[in-house]
């Protein structure tokens, strides 16, 4: 029980990022592997905007999503689109988002330098038990902003216009098109929602690790993992694939060690990849986006 | 016929004067990586190149074989040779063992399992202490040495280095132009044709996966003498990353590609040296810029500018005539 409660936090975490991979994948049929250095850089602008500007955590939190929901709609119209538009080769569009990532990380250590910034928690650190379970304030934060978040995105893809565009195009690009969807303006939206969950993910990690330029490419993969265990551009399917992940590596390094904690996370993937090439709740749920 | 072979000799005597033409000890050391880099990235490019499979776990074929050839070479005393050999067939081992549940897989989906090998590989040797000594590495392997003749310095390495990329690529070229290269070919371009056409897609995807971890293998068996250190930091996911950049950047569809490609981003690295903090940052710029103005790596705007160029001279002797 304590792995399941020590695994959820971590696991919040890993589903918002896997969303984000998920959503530009559903519409735009690309990965982003820049995605880990969303996280990082909206780390770092909620450190800003906290420890140096001094607003209170939730504005400070906000705040960063936007800023970096901006770099999203930037790196879809000024990489993603030109490669669209000259019908460029899947594996070059992976090359153009590692340049992304390479320069983001480059960027951000050429802005806030090498060394790591604490960050300290909002709620405090002290530990409450109860019913025998140990529980930390930033955990909580963590899970229930992380909750509230996926759910604002639910609402978001359901119920708004924008929202709706997106899933068409994501069921079927020609389709949605035909019928007067602005495909090209639904994949900048997909990439700045996927900034943006990117940077709230930062945002809540950062207090339980040092804020450092290369933090994003670990975080980065562990998303993509839990995205592609759901089943990629699968939304439920990451949500699902992120605490999956997360409650795993918990049991895992509590149960056998920490040292092997991320090589039991990818062995478990390269598992349900063999099993199953597709993910794990792939096809049927696929078209539900 | 005669030409072709001038030009060969042309190329194998400017290779054996390059050492000494390159002063600093330095540069040598750049373009001995530039070689290792071509093996790998030779490798990359008969995997994505001729069945469409992407790789970015290539550097865990590389530690397999620099981990066997140098732990055989420090713990048992083996010769060079044989050791060399033992890490790349074990890493063949791991292409076929990894490359059979993977065939299976597409895309995303198959990247992302390369990646979890890889990280699973530097994991591994990272926590396996008592073998691997972990994050410190291993050091002090030993040089290789030929009847006497030790490969002590660059220069020397140079010598070896060419040889193996020479032997490379020809094996390269070769598998290219018989029939398992037009089947590989006739794989990438639609699988399911293929398979139809009688060609057993399955067994050439998995050859293709032990075939690039062979080239990866032997470049990391190569990788520990040259450097005399084998440590997990130099079989990293970034590291997997750049040599398939190199292979995208200088065209993944060709031989050449390779060599170009490990050599266009060896050498770009090397010259923004001086911008600092501002180095990669550039160097993604121009990684972005090539992907999305060159689509066929470098190599394909230069096939196309020949092409170009021989159709406007054909065109201006027509008019003479």
């Amino acid at each position: 029980m304590q792995y399941v409660l020590n695994g959820l936090p971590m696991g919040a975490i890993y589903a918002l990022v896997a969303l984000g991979y998920s959503l530009i994948y559903a519409a735009a049929g690309v990965l982003n592997w820049a995605q880990g250095d969303m996280v990082m850089l909206g780390a770092y602008l909620g450190f800003t905007l906290y420890q140096v500007v001094r607003v209170n955590f939730p504005v400070a939190m906000l705040l960063a999503m936007g800023g970096i929901a901006l770099v999203g709609v930037l790196i879809e119209r000024g990489v993603l689109r030109p490669l669209r538009r000259r019908n460029s080769p899947p594996i070059n569009v992976v090359i153009a988002t590692l340049g992304v990532a390479i320069i983001c990380r480059n960027a951000a250590l050429a802005i806030w330098g090498p060394d790591a910034q604490p960050f300290p928690p909002p709620l405090g650190s002290r530990t409450v038990e109860v019913g025998g379970l140990r529980l930390v304030p930033q955990d909580m934060l963590i899970v229930a902003l992380g909750v509230l978040i996926m759910l604002m995105l639910q609402y978001f893809l359901r119920y708004t216009r924008e929202g709706k565009a997106l899933r068409a195009v994501a069921q079927d690009r020609m389709a949605a098109s035909l019928m007067g969807v602005h495909a090209e303006r639904s994949d900048a939206v997909a990439f700045a929602a996927s900034a943006a969950l990117g940077a709230a993910a930062g945002a809540l990690v950062a207090p339980l690790f040092f804020v450092t330029f290369s933090m994003g490419a670990a975080i980065g993969l562990k998303g993509f993992v839990a995205a592609v265990v759901g089943g990629l551009g699968n939304i439920p399917g990451a949500i699902a694939g992120g605490f999956a992940l997360g409650v795993i590596e918990a049991a895992a390094s509590g149960l056998i060690s920490s040292g092997y904690r991320d090589a039991i996370a990818f062995a478990v993937l390269i598992l349900i990849l063999w099993l199953k090439p597709s993910g794990l709740l792939s096809r049927e749920a696929r078209q539900k986006v | 016929m005669k030409r072709a072979w001038l030009l060969r000799l042309a190329i194998a005597v400017f290779l054996a004067a390059v050492p000494w033409l390159v002063t600093s000890p330095y540069h040598m050391h750049i373009i001995n990586l530039v070689g290792l880099y071509t093996l790998i990235t030779l490798g990359l490019n008969i995997l994505s190149g001729y069945t469409g499979q992407v790789s970015m776990g290539q550097a865990g074929f590389m530690a397999v074989g620099a981990y066997t050839c140098a732990l055989l070479m420090l713990r048992l005393n083996m010769p060079f040779w044989p050791s060399v050999l033992a890490g790349v067939l074990l890493a063949v081992v791991c292409g076929l063992a990894f490359g059979i549940p993977a065939m299976k897989l597409r895309g995303p989906y198959l990247v992302m399992a390369t990646v979890g090998f890889g990280e699973i590989v530097r994991l591994v040797l990272v926590n396996w202490v008592p073998v691997t000594r972990g994050a410190a590495g291993l050091t002090g392997i030993p040089v290789p040495a030929f009847v006497g003749l030790r490969v002590s310095d660059e220069r020397r390495f140079f010598y070896l280095v060419v040889a193996l990329v020479a032997v490379g690529v020809a094996a390269a070229l070769r598998l290219s132009a018989s029939k398992i290269g037009r089947a590989l070919v006739a794989i990438r371009e639609d699988d399911v044709a293929a398979e139809a056409m009688g060609v057993p897609v399955n067994v050439y995807k998995v050859a293709a996966f032990a075939i690039s971890a062979a080239y990866a293998g032997l470049a990391g068996a190569m990788y520990g003498p040259f450097t005399s250190v084998a440590s997990p930091d130099s079989f990293t996911f970034d590291d997997s990353v750049g040599y398939l950049c190199m292979s995208v950047v200088g065209g993944n569809r060709g031989v050449w590609g390779a060599l170009v490609g490990a050599f266009a981003l060896t050498v770009l690295s090397e010259l923004l040296r001086p911008f600092q903090s501002y180095r990669l940052i550039i160097y993604g710029l121009i990684l972005i810029c090539t992907v999305v103005f060159l689509p066929q790596g470098v190599t394909g705007l230069v096939m196309g500018l020949i092409r170009r160029w021989r159709r406007g001279s054909r065109g201006v002797r027509g008019e003479r005539e």
